[in-house]
């Protein structure tokens, strides 16, 4: 009895004392916000995240900002949902561009027109200070939602002691789709039936085999989606069906890109080892190609067949919906500071992406560096013709509808033209429910 | 009168004892709730974390949005229907059975073979059985990372070795009729150390007279192997397996480590299809649904298994 009220009562003290605790202190002081931030390429982007923010703290004294690592694009999505649906969202996400739509449409963002306004400026101005191939992925419905952060391209990457051994020029490299299978064709190596170097290989995993779909298509002529609404995909036209069926040919004609899917670090690792003579990959791998490449290397634009043109990779900063005034000032303050010439530029350097602000490149740093890393120039060059990323209603899945049937193409199991129909048919399945709330839903 | 004197008869028999029930269970709680005080805590978590979350997925479950804005309404049974009517779950739990077979009975063979070859102890069989042990303290993620490059096209450690034999060096992660199985192999390369242990101990639970006997009767190896030594670890075989199996269901880090699902679904399980319906589908009612189908098939097989077992360990 007595040791079970003497329980009770000690229960009742922890209670308490829990309660106390758990009544926020209500000091005046800085506004604590957080800042929610995904590694998708290497594990020093964290440390280099750190340093950045330890400075903002410094020169900020009205804001404290702590910067969450949250895994990768998808983990981030997750993280922020979840901790919007818990009524905590972080105050700032850097958050794939090509989510941003999807999160619009389920009311998750927050729109930062007012902001802008509040600063004095127009959207225009405002959007102008960014390079025009990433306001796509930022702007919907004519109001911003996000800020572009990092980005990237792809890129067309050239082992130059294997060029030059094949007899071709890597000063200048093939601009159409023409002369890459020509160059492929003279790059691939056989003993007998076997292959002992690839001419070129195109990474296709979850991600970024849409990703290069897209590349190609758009190389093409094609669109790939609709960018002015998110409930259209354009997967069994002419355009996608030239670009997976030279895709296709590439394996199954020339033999000159290995069969199957091929995950993006088995590409870089293949170009790396000199296995692939040519590959085509995001700018985000440059570093990693710099560093770890014991032959010179040449970068080129992706050759077109009917036009230049490549979709923008890369994230963008985001406020989640349902932020209270102060925070949203203080995340404010930090996303323009974040995405100002100077720390753009210096993030850029830091990590390998481009700087998404056009004045960075002007800063006395980005001119040295550039100087000494010509092949860092290319990306920025490229950006003259790219596009934005696509981004549709469920964009993940709707991607997922084109790859799954994709990589039966590359692995032999289907013929490119049933592929991009099967595609297409699920993608308008998964586009549905959209559909019937917009474009379907009439008066 | 007639009519009241039996009515009135059961009332005044019954309501002793059930005051006397009533007395009695409240001090029986009385006497045990220094008990349930103590349990009080890890109930509390229990709750929070476990059953809590349990009945939020029945509840979400239950709920739908027929349109991106349009609110959650009660579905009933809709969201199960959706998930059993849906080729790419149907292709999980197929890629699963394939799965849960393929790696259960391989790793479970090996686990017994090592443990058999083993069971003596000493110095240079301890040795051998860290090295098997091994793979186990690897965490799945790390391992995953490591056959990410193993399995590498042409220029991965298994090509440049198998390579020189093959005329066409398969693409093992890239081609959906080889992934799954390259998958497996991973996990079986990882359970066979953690299930030998379970056989290790196993074995010295068989009678060392009983063997002695059998050795003087003249009972060969294989004899005394398949009449004393596998009845004696039916148990423990029971117990693997659940746990293999519980593993096929449970442990798809690899999954998302080296495949994501693909290629074209070939390496989905159930447990990633939960993952893609609740994150990239956004649908929490259809993955609230595929949570409580795999819940209940989990369930029954754990019951199953060890009634069985509880029924022939109390055997003769």
């Amino acid at each position: 009895m007595l040791f079970s009220r003497r329980l009770m009562l000690g229960l009742a003290m922890v209670g308490t004392m829990a309660g106390a605790l758990a009544v926020p202190a209500k000091a005046e002081g800085p506004t604590e916000v957080d800042l929610f931030f995904p590694v998708p390429v290497d594990g020093k982007l964290a440390r280099d995240m750190g340093t950045l923010i330890k400075e903002f703290n410094e020169t900020h004294p009205n804001v404290k900002a702590t910067a969450v690592y949250t895994g990768s694009y998808d983990d981030t999505l997750i993280k922020t949902r979840a901790a919007i649906k818990a009524g905590k969202p972080p105050a700032a996400v850097i958050m794939s561009a090509n989510f941003l739509l999807d999160m619009q449409i389920e009311n998750e963002l927050t729109n930062l027109d007012a902001l802008i306004k509040a600063d004095g400026t127009t959207k225009e101005q405002f959007l102008g200070q960014f390079f025009p191939a990433l306001h796509g992925n930022a702007v919907i419905n004519r109001s911003v939602y996000g800020v572009p952060f990092h980005n990237s391209t792809p890129l067309l990457y050239i082992n130059a002691d294997k060029a030059k051994e094949a007899g071709l020029d890597p000063s200048k490299p093939p601009q159409t789709w023409a002369e890459l299978t020509d160059w492929a064709k003279k790059l691939t190596k056989r003993e007998g039936d076997k292959v002992t170097q690839w001419g070129i290989a195109i990474p296709c995993a979850y991600d970024y085999c849409g990703w290069m779909m897209e590349t190609l298509t758009m190389s093409n002529g094609g669109r790939y989606y609709n960018e002015e609404f998110g409930g259209e995909v354009y997967y069994d036209t002419p355009s996608m069906l030239g670009a997976l069926t030279w895709w296709n040919d590439l394996i199954y004609k020339h033999k000159v890109h290995t069969p199957g899917a091929t995950p993006g670090p088995a590409v870089s690792t293949s170009f790396i080892s000199g296995n692939a003579a040519m590959m085509m990959l995001s700018t985000g791998s440059l570093t990693y190609v710099r560093d770890n490449a014991k032959f010179p290397y040449k970068v080129a634009f992706i050759p077109r067949n009917v036009r230049n043109a490549v979709p923008i990779g890369g994230a963008s900063l985001i406020m989640p919906a349902g932020l209270e005034a102060d925070k949203q000032k203080a995340a404010w303050t930090l996303i323009k500071w974040m995405t100002s010439p100077e720390k753009s530029g210096w993030w850029s350097r830091a990590t390998g992406y481009f700087a998404p602000n056009m004045a960075a490149y002007t800063t006395p740093e980005m001119v040295e560096f550039l100087g000494k890393n010509p092949d860092a120039k290319t990306a920025v060059e490229q950006l003259d013709v790219a596009k934005p990323w696509f981004a549709t209603y469920k964009t993940v899945p709707v991607r997922k509808n084109l790859e799954d049937e994709v990589m039966l193409v590359l692995n032999g199991k289907k013929q490119p033209k049933e592929a991009l129909a099967a595609a297409q048919k699920a993608a308008d399945e998964t586009l549905k429910p959209y559909n019937a709330e917009t474009s379907l839903k009439l008066p | 009168m007639s009519l009241a004197e039996p009515a009135a008869l059961p009332v005044a028999t019954s309501a002793a004892p059930r005051l006397h029930l009533l007395k009695r269970f409240t001090s029986r709680f009385k006497a045990s709730l220094p008990a349930y005080l103590l349990l009080l805590p890890s109930l509390v978590f229990l709750a929070l974390f476990t059953y809590g979350a349990m009945g939020r997925v029945l509840i979400d479950a239950l709920y739908q949005r027929a349109t991106p804005k349009a609110p959650v309404r009660f579905v009933g049974f809709e969201n199960i229907s959706a998930v059993l009517a849906d080729p790419a779950f149907a292709g999980a739990v197929v890629n699963n059975l394939i799965y849960a077979v393929g790696t259960a009975v391989p790793s479970i063979a090996l686990a017994l073979l090592f443990a058999l070859a083993l069971a003596r102890t000493h110095a240079v069989n301890s040795a051998l059985r860290a090295a098997l042990f091994l793979p186990v303290l690897i965490p799945m993620v790390a391992a995953s990372a490591l056959f990410l490059f193993i399995f590498l096209p042409n220029v991965g450690l298994l090509d440049y070795y198998i390579g020189r034999l093959l005329p066409v060096l398969p693409n093992w992660l890239g081609d959906p009729d080889i992934a799954l199985y390259a998958i497996m192999v991973i996990t079986i390369w990882k359970n066979a150390g953690y299930y030998m242990l379970f056989f290790l101990a196993g074995l010295q639970a068989v009678p060392e007279d009983v063997m002695e006997a059998a050795h003087l009767d003249g009972a060969g190896p294989y004899r005394r192997l398949r009449h004393i030594i596998l009845p004696e670890l039916k148990p423990t075989f029971l117990f693997v397996t659940v746990i293999a199996t519980l593993n096929a269901v449970t442990q798809v880090d690899h999954v998302f480590v080296m495949t994501q699902g693909g290629p074209s679904n070939s390496t989905n399980l159930v447990l990633f299809y939960i993952y893609q319906q609740a994150v990239e589908h956004y649908d929490i009612g259809k993955a609230s649904a595929a949570t409580l189908l795999t819940l209940a098939a989990l369930m029954a097989l754990t019951a199953l298994s060890f009634r069985t077992m509880a029924s022939r360990e109390g055997g003769p």
